[in-house]
């Protein structure tokens, strides 16, 4: 078949199947702040974003593509509640759905049988032990896809990336520099960056054991390792994907993808999140407040 | 005409003379790639004791002694209104439990500053932006010309900035009343205005001054000033201080 051929084929398939999602009624009004609905998983409630595609990929004077801006994570299948697929539904105030798991292609953590049945426990028993109940940093990946959104800067030898979520950032020296000694274990650990043509790549590692990839005790150890890569497809939309390995937890890595979509509301400006200061969640969860948790926590 | 250039000239240096010997502004801060005066580098305070007591103190146990870092007024004193000096003492006597920086929480500005953490600054066309390694807290100051935002308080303030001359000046407000200045329970209302100064004063130093206005609490603006230092340490970064995590810890007893 000659590409010329091909091409109108494959342009009326697209069309068909991409009909009917343009076909439905107008999605309701974005409610209030910069959020809107119709992201694909994250309620506009956690600061969903409503996604407008961007024009061409804008590069700055070092020649590196411009992501500087405030961005979102979109459709990644409420990952937030919990990063691999959960048919059953068993995610509170959040129904079944899907993880942002692509690799395996059955969207699970390939867990050891010992770190498997940790997490199932953890789930059952030890749920006020998560740790952004206690105010901690997200650590990563899963910071890329917690509610609120983030914002890129990019001064020379760096990219920098501040949170509103726990006011958490990540510096990303995209300057050669290599890892600290591994005896240093970070909540967000430590990351170091280069660019591809138009993606950034970056390597992080020394993270600690005390972050959850999720709210419901999927984990990992202190000995992983994850490689992120940020593709910005067009001005408002970055291709987010890390692998994820871990070897005294897993059975072979796992690796996320979804997109990042970019806040164009020229207004918007991030707020103090303040936690600890008015935390009370920590007693949402303990026996004692109705809660399941056999810990007791503060 | 060239006369007048020379008078011009003469007065303008009699002018700024007593200024410029204060901001040490001999020196000129390198420029970044969008004509700025560069601040961006790992920076920390020498001087640990103001972090306790900005006033001049002696030691005590765990508490360096020091000197006053208030250039103004001239004594050194916080000009307190005779019935907040009374809050104070009782602040001082209640500080362990009273302090909130003993409950992990963010320490305010300019307190912020001068504890004993190193800090990173980035600078863009369009914000400063300053990393703390103390509970990683972050400060976005808007160098676009920005407003303040009405009706909202934050633990930190409201930042917005601008370049005037070599500095960077942070217009400071939207606070609340839940901070102090230090650990021997110096205060402040939510009324607290704060315009903070960074100026290169040399390759690896930077003079930070900070003027503070309350009129619930002060009778007069004052002003703290003290010098930040690069850290040229090879393979220095800013790593974490997770004071929350840590405390958690202590009281499960497994560290």
């Amino acid at each position: 078949m000659s590409s010329r051929l091909l091409k109108p084929i494959l342009t009326a398939l697209l069309s068909f199947t991409l009909t009917p999602a343009f076909a439905q009624p107008p999605a309701p009004a974005p409610g209030p702040g910069p959020g809107g609905p119709g992201n694909g998983g994250v309620p506009a409630i956690f600061g969903g974003p409503r996604h407008v595609p961007g024009g061409p990929v804008q590069h700055l004077a070092d020649g590196h593509p411009d992501m500087q801006g405030f961005w979102n994570a979109g459709n990644n299948g409420g990952a937030v509640f919990e990063v691999q697929n959960h048919p059953s539904g068993r995610v509170p105030f959040f129904g079944p759905g899907k993880g942002a798991i692509v690799d395996p292609t059955d969207g699970f953590i390939p867990y050891q049988l010992w770190a498997a049945a940790k997490a199932k426990d953890t789930f059952e028993h030890n749920l006020a032990e998560e740790p952004e109940l206690h105010c901690y940093e997200s650590g990563v990946p899963k910071q890329l896809y917690v509610q609120f959104g983030f914002q890129i800067f990019q001064p020379a030898n760096y990219v920098v990336l501040t949170w509103e979520f726990m006011h958490a950032y990540r510096i990303i020296p995209t300057d050669g520099r290599p890892h600290i000694p591994s005896n240093i274990k970070l909540f967000q650990g430590d990351s170091v960056g280069h660019w591809e043509g138009d993606t950034l790549v970056v390597d992080t590692t020394n993270l600690n054991d005390r972050t959850w990839y999720d709210t419901v005790g999927n984990f990992h150890s202190d000995v992983e390792h994850v490689l992120e890569r940020f593709t910005e497809v067009d001005s408002n939309t970055i291709k987010y994907e890390a692998t994820v390995d871990d070897t005294k937890v897993l059975t072979k890595p796992f690796k996320i993808a979804f997109e990042l979509y970019k806040n164009t509301d020229p207004k918007y400006e991030q707020m103090e999140f303040a936690c600890i200061e008015g935390n009370e969640d920590v007693t949402h969860y303990t026996k004692d407040k109705g809660g399941k948790a056999d810990v007791k926590v503060k | 005409m060239r006369f007048v250039a020379s008078l011009v000239t003469a007065l303008v240096v009699v002018g700024a003379a007593p200024q410029m010997a204060s901001a040490q502004a001999a020196y000129q801060a390198p420029r970044t790639a969008d004509g700025t005066p560069d601040l961006q580098g790992i920076w920390q305070v020498r001087n640990t004791s103001a972090a306790f007591d900005l006033e001049d103190h002696s030691g005590a146990l765990g508490i360096p002694p020091g000197r006053s870092v208030i250039v103004d007024p001239a004594d050194g004193k916080i000009p307190y209104r005779p019935e907040a000096l009374a809050k104070r003492q009782e602040n001082f006597k209640n500080r362990k439990a009273a302090d909130t920086l003993n409950k992990c929480y963010m320490p305010g500005v300019p307190r912020i500053t001068y504890l004993d953490f190193p800090f990173q600054i980035f600078q863009t066309p369009k914000y400063t932006l300053i990393t703390y390694e103390y509970i990683h807290i972050y400060r976005t100051i808007f160098t676009n010309g920005s407003k303040h935002i009405d009706g909202l308080d934050f633990w930190l303030g409201d930042p917005r900035g601008y370049w005037d001359g070599d500095s960077l000046v942070v217009d400071v407000t939207d606070f609340n009343d839940q901070t102090w200045f230090d650990a021997a329970g110096d205060y402040h209302s939510d009324k607290l205005h704060v315009v903070e100064r960074y100026t290169r004063t040399g390759p690896d130093t930077l003079q930070y001054e900070a003027t503070i206005e309350d009129p619930a609490v002060f009778t007069r603006a004052w002003k703290i000033s003290l010098p930040l230092y690069r850290h040229t340490e090879r393979n220095f970064r800013l790593l974490e201080y997770e004071c929350q995590a840590y405390a958690d810890e202590a009281a499960k007893g497994s560290h």
